[in-house]
């Protein structure tokens, strides 16, 4: 524990209330690459300690920046808190009892924590030489970004709990201007990797830029599609909203208990993958990391749950309070899998949609989307034809009641599924 | 310490790492952010928040940018240094616009200060209108109220010092409704750079009727036809449109980067005759409203569209010398430890000289939609999504039966050259957030205007 935190432990623990401290330190060096030239550079320091108080089934909560506040700032960030308790009218629930907590593996690499920021700019330095090298006709920009962070939680059940992790983040776009042509790439990891990764990033960019150049309008069709990870990812997102628990406990969800078939595929969201940037050991209140099973052969089994509305639903919490020192917990994903199937669908013929954007304004109650597609493919005889610019129009629910996953999963970041078939249409 | 001192001590300090870096150029953001927030859903509160908080941004400049943050007073300093070091370290070719030091004092006024205003009185107005929102079919609705003050010490090697302070307010509802297993949604936001005036001046009674009777009239709607037709936007949905098609791509950083496809069409006709649209951080009250932006530039009016002509880029001080242009002050950043991105602030068409009723009697066939749902942009393919709320279709110029909310698409270039009508009844009174990495509260608007997009529709 950190001194500062140890200092407002002992204050809390001379009031008559229940307590908690959530507190991070980190600092980040990122990189941004523009028309292959270095442009932009930065390291950023962050820290600060958030602070709930439950007293008498009402919550307060407050935060201050920094991790050396002196005696008179503790104390005002106490009664501060206090005074919110008392007028809140927030419920509280209590916060989570101290359980086993096994630790979560390959979350750290001291090599991305101990790379001295010289070092980490010549990386940057080199990506961009990378992406000169790589280029034709292509204007290629990227970032590269490192991080190493602690999160630590205490609270007076008698939970202490702090854990380290390093995240390293690689992206690369490639435009052509005549025909107009983009393509991008994003990956995030744990550890630091090697040279090859920007190797794939660039030419991946480099790749969906030239496809996405010679693609055309399709003509409008309905029927089986192939979806590539990354449009999956954006159709889930509109999907997800539905299993927040707080969603379904206000009624903003088209769910209301588990047990409603939807399907026939099985969606995890599960923080104790190793390595993974989305795993953590423990969440925002100090729960255990888990695998929770949210759709399973079809059937809702599991919503995404925090404490307080795993008790506000009377069921347990899956440990999806995510969290910043600025904020109360609040329900999110840690990593989502979507688990592989049975259809082989590496050398699918026909169309393949691989990313669609705008699915924010999709409407996650009444499963309506319409997303514009940014690039597709229709394969014959092995042979790629490029297309964009159609929609994919539908409705979440009804497209999912058809989706058979693939048999090959690909992560992008905290997200891992293989390709998938559905009905879909494409105006 | 009071920022007034941190402010004095840390010019010193700069000085001195400058000299030590042998840096020619920084500049230094000193923020500090105190926030209230209230969320009720359902009647229960979920979040009642008051907060404060001091942060730096350091910047400095050697042909490329080194930019640095902390939010711990301890490490002040040390941010400066690394900026510098980082700058240092850099190395690049590129130049920034300088200018003439500047030294200003600006405070956006307010009737009626919010801080004045007891927690105790903004919970009661969120329970309120919470109970306003209770009714038929209605099954869940929620409450956000939210306020801030900014307070920017700016300064940079030039000699510029620049304080400002920009009050922000917000409130926004939003109701679900459910029948027979349809469920639908509906909201109004309210914002600007206003102060407790802008809660008095809403007519809650109207506009929380207004909202759980677009959510009933939802579940019965049928979802539109899809396919490319005839569109009539409303001032909000115009907004976004603009917003989206044009706003974004005439982000000078973007047009830099080879990312737009406005890159070298300055000066040519890209949209119709009669098209101006104008992006303003001056208007006063706007929820995308700023007296200079985050690198210490004064905040101007810029025609983007000057009757169908492309007259110029949104820009910062990088971007402003890149293309020789007049700095306009849209860089901005999301917060103190966030970079200056170029960015809109309100952005709307200017009114044209059709009436509603003349742009309606146009449309044979098409569809009449209205609100703002979001909407995205890649600005290199020049392809666009936004989202509308709600429509209806339009037969022989008369409004016919209600569809759902659908998200519509266009080629940039061909959308504003597809504009037909432009309507005499702008309206910039839609405040939101736009995402660039980063979020910045932005207003945009227009008035009615008619164009063809393609409509995403299941039908």
């Amino acid at each position: 524990m950190i001194e500062a935190v140890e200092r407002l432990v002992r204050l809390l623990e001379g009031e008559n209330v229940e307590w908690e401290v959530f507190y991070q330190f980190g600092r980040s060096g990122s990189f941004a690459i523009e028309r292959e030239t270095l442009e932009r550079s930065q390291r950023k320091f962050y820290s600060g300690i958030g602070l709930r108080i439950g007293l008498k089934g009402r919550l307060g909560f407050s935060y201050i920046t920094g991790l050396h506040p002196s005696g008179n700032e503790l104390e005002n960030l106490v009664k501060r808190t206090l005074k919110l308790a008392r007028i809140s009218e927030v419920p509280f629930r209590g916060f989570p009892e101290k359980e086993k907590t096994p630790l979560v593996k390959g979350l750290y690499d001291r090599r991305i924590d101990e790379i001295p920021f010289e070092e980490a700019h010549s990386m940057a330095l080199e990506y961009a030489e990378l992406m000169s090298e790589k280029k034709k006709n292509e204007t290629i920009s990227g970032s590269l970004s490192l991080a190493v962070g602690t999160s630590g939680i205490v609270n007076s059940n008698g939970i202490e709990l702090e854990e380290r992790s390093t995240y390293m983040g690689v992206s690369a776009y490639a435009v052509i201007s005549d025909p107009p042509g983009t393509g991008s790439y994003r990956q995030s990891f744990t550890s630091l990797q090697n040279f090859g990764e920007l190797e794939r990033a660039v030419e991946s960019a480099i790749g969906d830029a030239r496809l996405s150049a010679e693609a055309k309008k399709l003509e409008p069709f309905t029927g089986e599609l192939v979806l590539e990870p990354e449009a999956v990812s954006s159709l889930l997102d509109v999907f997800l909203g539905n299993l927040y628990g707080d969603e379904v406990y206000h009624g903003r969800s088209r769910f209301s208990r588990p047990g409603e078939e939807i399907g026939s595929f099985t969606l995890v969201d599960d923080s104790t993958l190793e390595g993974f940037p989305g795993s953590y050991s423990f969440d925002g209140e100090g729960t255990p990391g888990q695998r929770a099973v949210l759709v399973e052969e079809g059937v809702i089994k599991s919503f995404l749950l925090d404490y307080t509305y795993a008790s506000f639903l009377e069921m347990k919490s899956t440990g999806n309070a995510l969290r910043s020192f600025r904020s109360v917990p609040y329900i999110g994903t840690s990593n989502v899998i979507l688990e592989p199937g049975e259809e082989s669908l590496e050398d699918y013929e026909g169309i393949v949609v691989k990313r669609v954007f705008g699915e924010h304004t999709a409407n996650p109650v009444s499963g309506d989307f319409s997303l514009t597609v940014e690039l597709g493919y229709v394969v014959r005889n092995g042979e790629l034809r490029p297309f964009k610019d159609n929609m994919l129009v539908g409705n979440v629910f009804e497209l999912l009641k058809t989706l058979k996953p693939g048999r090959k999963a690909r992560r992008i970041s905290s997200f891992l599924s293989p390709r998938v078939l559905v009905e879909g249409r494409l105006v | 310490m009071p920022c007034g001192e941190v402010m004095e001590w840390l010019v010193k300090k700069a000085e001195e790492l400058a000299r030590k870096h042998g840096v020619d150029y920084y500049e230094i953001r000193l923020v500090k952010v105190t926030s209230r927030k209230l969320i009720m859903t359902n009647g229960q509160l979920r979040e009642l928040s008051s907060n404060s908080e001091l942060g730096i941004g350091a910047r400095a400049f050697n042909g490329a940018w080194g930019f640095s943050s902390a939010n711990d007073r301890e490490r002040f300093e040390k941010a400066i240094e690394t900026a510098m070091k980082i700058a240092k370290l850099s190395r690049g070719n590129a130049r920034i616009y300088l200018g003439d030091p500047v030294r200003d004092e600006v405070e956006l006024g307010v009737k009626k200060p919010f801080t004045e205003i007891d927690i105790e009185e903004k919970l009661s107005l969120v329970k309120e209108i919470d109970k306003l929102l209770k009714g038929e079919k209605i099954v869940s609705r929620s409450v956000n109220y939210g306020d801030s003050i900014v307070e920017t010490l700016y300064f940079n090697s030039l000699g510029s010092e620049v304080r400002t302070v920009v009050p922000r307010i917000r409130l926004g509802f939003s109701v679900t409704a459910k029948e027979n297993g349809e469920m639908q949604s509906f909201w109004k936001s309210f914002g600007g750079t206003l102060g407790w005036e802008l809660v008095e001046g809403i007519d809650l009674h109207h506009w929380t009727s207004h909202v759980k009777a677009k959510a009933r009239e939802l579940l019965s709607a049928g979802s539109p036809p899809s396919g490319e037709m005839e569109v009539i936007a409303d001032p909000e949905l115009t907004g976004v449109l603009i917003h989206e098609a044009l706003g974004h791509a005439v982000e000078a950083d973007s047009v830099k980067n080879g990312d737009s496809i406005l890159a070298g069409k300055l000066g040519e006709e890209i949209a119709v005759e009669g098209l101006t649209v104008v992006d303003d951080p001056t208007l006063p009250g706007k929820f995308g409203s700023y007296p200079y932006d985050d690198e210490g530039i004064k905040a101007k009016r810029v025609e983007i569209i000057r009757d169908g002509v492309l007259v110029s880029y949104l820009n910062d001080r990088e971007t402003a010398e890149y293309f020789d242009i007049e700095p306009n002050g849209h860089a901005r950043a999301e917060s103190y430890n966030h970079q200056p991105l170029v960015r809109m602030s309100n952005t709307y068409v200017e009114p044209g000289d059709w009436s509603f009723e003349e742009i309606l009697g146009e449309v044979r066939h098409g569809l009449y939609m209205l609100g703002d749902k979001g909407g995205e942009v890649d600005t290199a393919n020049g392809t666009f999504t936004f989202g509308a709320k709600i429509g209806y279709i339009v037969e022989n110029g008369e409004i016919r039966e209600t569809v759902r909310d659908v998200a519509l698409s266009g080629k940039i270039l061909d959308v504003l050259r597809n504009i037909r009508a432009i309507g005499n009844d702008t309206r910039v009174e839609f405040p939101g957030y736009c995402g660039k990495g980063q979020w910045v509260p932005v207003d945009d608007g227009g008035p009615h205007i008619l164009t063809r997009a393609l409509v995403g529709g299941l039908r």
